[in-house]
């Protein structure tokens, strides 16, 4: 018993490092700066210039915040569903499919340091906010707030995790990739207020990850508590371990497929 | 006088081949039709609160998006793509030089981006019910066609500059929003701190969404228009001529080099 959890804790850890050596091992430092640095920095500068064009400057903050908590979706979507879809184009799936391994260890742990990583940006995020965006951060619980984005880039990672499921099954993996993340952008509520939406809109906002984090951040950064946004934190969480759920579920079925059919490969 | 008649055939016949081979790939669907509508969705939402002729401004911005984003991707790969599929070698070893494919490949990718105004315009239309229209029809195609010749030529140096430089490519990712920002496609450059505001009369992006807004808007007087179909006829002769000297350049050290194939 002892014996089979040191083995599944070390291939959770060992499969996070080397699943994400392996997605970034060939970007040199400059490929990463423009990927995670430039391209999400210049994403949010445009957003908010675009919100303080259409509403004024004295609502900056508003977009700062959603902008800078949706950074988490940069490596949550992107990079989650990249390190899943690697074992597919690299051709170490039907290994993998081979393994007497625990699934849901390696499954789970193809996403952890892309939560570290996607931590990372959200607080660069706010470092931009505050020296380039002047965003007041001195009403904040700096506890809060990370835990808010914590519990945020683990549930984006967790849609991550079942977009990766996905991209075992079509060749269009940057199409369902850039699809999602753009979407968020709308339906996240990290640039329109969401109580002014349509019904339907608001309906589809709760089922996505990232919404109740962007809510929980603002409240925060405008002086509110734990107690506060804990609900919103509650249900962020559990919405992150359905999205998990779901996608370990489609990656068993694609693994039983493969095997069925002898493919080894999941189409 | 032939040899013009052939480069403009070749140009059409790698035009249609490309706008073949695109109609097949997921990700230039993506960008030239589904993030130009999530950005127009964005904002009309966003710009409602302005009133005004906020629609045709996010129809043309939202466009523009797109045409952006579809030259800085597929067509800053138009020659790094036939590396890919081993065509290049058999493309540079043809009488055809090298820049007429590639002025053909962009001006099929720049034309169907142009779907990109056409569905950000059904979107607002259809799904929005708003009231939609061009104050100056004749000068909005005339912008519309100098907007294509310059992104066309510009694509181009994008083009040459990625393959001679394949760190600058990796800056792909990082030059997408950056240029929505200094051209002034969804808001006015006016917004920005001063010092950016040299670097966005150098964008050849930035006059042609002066000219599209403003004939499709009507704001603005003629002699503005004008000065910016100027700066987008200046612009795409210097960015030919330069382009030429670097397509010259590129072969002349692939051939050196021997690294045609592989960088």
């Amino acid at each position: 018993m002892m014996k089979r959890l040191v083995s599944n804790v070390r291939l959770f850890l060992e499969g996070a490092l080397l699943s994400y050596i392996a997605l970034f091992r060939w970007l040199s430092p400059m490929t990463y700066l423009a990927s995670k640095v430039v391209m999400p920095l210049s994403s949010m500068l445009f957003f908010v210039f675009l919100g303080m064009y259409a509403t004024g400057s004295s609502d900056a903050s508003f977009y700062v915040i959603g902008n800078a908590v949706q950074m988490a979706a940069v490596s949550g979507i992107f990079g989650v569903t990249m390190s899943i879809s690697g074992d597919r184009w690299d051709g170490t799936l039907a290994y993998l499919f081979g393994t007497p391994a625990n699934r849901l260890v390696i499954f789970v742990g193809r996403a952890v340091i892309h939560v570290v990583d996607g931590m990372l940006g959200v607080l660069l995020g706010f470092f931009w906010g505050v020296v380039l965006l002047g965003l007041d951060l001195s009403q904040t619980n700096p506890g809060a707030l990370a835990l808010t984005i914590l519990v945020t880039t683990f549930s984006t990672s967790g849609l991550g995790l079942m977009l990766g499921s996905l991209s075992l099954i079509t060749r269009n993996v940057m199409f369902v990739n850039n699809t999602v993340f753009f979407s968020l952008l709308v339906f996240s509520g990290a640039n329109l207020d969401l109580t002014k939406m349509p019904a339907w809109m608001q309906a589809i906002s709760q089922a996505l990850p990232l919404t109740r984090g962007i809510a929980s951040a603002r409240q925060i950064i405008a002086g509110g508590d734990l107690a506060q946004v804990a609900p919103l934190l509650n249900v962020e969480f559990l919405l992150g371990m359905l999205y998990i759920l779901i996608g370990f579920s489609m990656f068993r079925w694609f693994e039983y497929q493969a095997k069925v059919r002898g493919t080894l490969e999941a189409i | 006088m032939s040899k013009y008649r052939a480069y403009l055939r070749a140009v059409l016949i790698t035009a249609e081949m490309t706008l073949r081979q695109n109609v097949a790939d997921m990700f230039i669907l993506f960008a030239i039709l589904f993030q130009p509508l999530i950005i127009a969705i964005l904002a009309l939402w966003m710009l409602q609160e302005r009133g005004g002729d906020y629609a045709i401004f996010v129809v043309v911005g939202s466009g523009m998006s797109g045409l952006w984003s579809s030259l800085l991707f597929i067509g800053g790969n138009s020659i790094t793509s036939e590396r890919w599929t081993g065509t290049l070698e058999a493309l540079v070893g043809s009488p055809l030089p090298l820049q007429i494919v590639v002025f053909g490949k962009n001006l099929a990718q720049v034309l169907q981006s142009l779907g990109s105004m056409v569905v950000s315009y059904l979107l607002v239309v259809v799904l929005f019910g708003l009231d939609v229209s061009v104050a100056q029809p004749g000068a909005f195609i005339v912008s519309l066609l100098l907007t294509v010749i310059t992104f066309v030529c510009f694509g181009l140096i994008i083009a040459s500059v990625f393959v001679l430089n394949p760190d600058v490519q990796r800056w792909q990712n990082g030059l997408e929003f950056p240029v929505y920002i200094l051209a002034g496609f969804l808001f006015p450059i006016a917004l920005l701190p001063g010092w950016t505001t040299p670097i966005s009369y150098l964008l050849s992006p930035y006059w042609a969404a002066q000219a599209l807004h403003s004939t499709s808007s009507g704001s603005g007087d003629f002699s503005q228009t004008l000065l910016a179909w100027g700066m987008m006829v200046l612009s795409s002769v210097i960015y030919l001529a330069l382009s030429k000297k670097l397509f010259d350049y590129v072969l002349k050290k692939a051939r050196v080099d021997a690294t045609l194939g592989m960088q």
